[in-house]
């Protein structure tokens, strides 16, 4: 018998992909590729103890597992990755990066269908 | 002014005037706080940190006065030979103080420098960002 979580879960995650996604560029290196991606947000700040403290926007990018392709091959997010968004006649660009005690990304379904990448914001440019 | 703002632009001055071997631009601040899309540019900020007061002679104290030091750079890949020259820069910054009477503040001499830890753990992982913070203590009689 099916899993009806699972197929739940998959028409969900499909749902969101058509209708709540917009297209980013996901960058390691010079191998690149083209995806559909939920965006999530946040703001915080973060201060190492030492008084310095360093503001950043946080995103969440979701994106399926399936469409992770790098250099042809089938790739899970790694540190360092980039993230680019281009609107307004900018580009803005999210590197890869652990939030607090999480790691730079998890699966966002039991299913392992979609990917949550964790990202910072690092650069703004015109294009 | 408070005499601890005195060293700490004494202290910028100086470090603005050394020849280390990269390029910096020091400031000094209450609180620093930078968004992380500046910090791939080398920054050097300067905070006047705490001072211990103790007695000196009958008529003046003796003032230790911390000021930090911090040296960040926001790294693109964290290896070696990105990470190398941020790390001799600060021992460079150390050595520079070392038994130093600064001249813009010339009752200000060096007491001693802490540096640990090298560079934030926190910051490396979560930011991907090179922070380092030295301690420098100058020493007041007044």
């Amino acid at each position: 018998m099916a899993d009806l979580l699972e197929t739940g879960s998959n028409w969900l995650q499909d749902q969101r992909k058509k209708h709540a996604t917009r297209e980013v560029t996901y960058r390691r290196g010079v191998d690149s590729v083209s995806v559909q991606a939920t965006v999530g947000r946040t703001v915080f700040e973060q201060d190492d103890g030492s008084g310095v403290i360093i503001r950043t926007e946080v995103r969440d990018y979701l994106i399926d597992t399936a469409d992770l392709v790098l250099a042809g091959q089938p790739a899970l997010p790694e540190r360092g990755d980039r993230i680019e968004e281009t609107e307004g006649g900018k580009k803005f660009t999210y590197e890869v990066m652990p939030l607090g005690t999480e790691p730079h990304w998890r699966y966002s379904d039991p299913y392992r269908k979609t990917l949550r990448v964790h990202t910072k914001h690092i650069a703004t440019e015109d294009v | 002014m408070a005499v601890i703002t005195d060293v700490a632009d004494a202290l910028v001055a100086e470090l603005n005037a050394a020849s280390l071997s990269l390029p910096l631009t020091a400031a000094r601040y209450y609180v620093p706080s930078f968004e992380l899309q500046d910090m791939k540019d080398l920054h050097v900020s300067i905070v006047p940190k705490g001072v211990v007061i103790t007695k000196s002679d009958r008529s003046r104290n003796t003032n230790d006065f911390q000021i930090d030091v911090a040296v960040q750079k926001k790294f693109e890949t964290g290896d070696a030979a990105e990470i190398d020259p941020l790390v001799t820069l600060v021992e460079e910054i150390a050595d520079f103080f070392r038994l130093r009477r600064l001249t813009a503040y010339p009752n200000a001499h060096w007491i001693k420098t802490e540096h640990a830890p090298i560079y934030a753990q926190e910051h490396w992982d979560e930011l991907r960002q090179f922070t380092s913070v030295l301690t420098l203590t100058f020493r007041v009689v007044r």
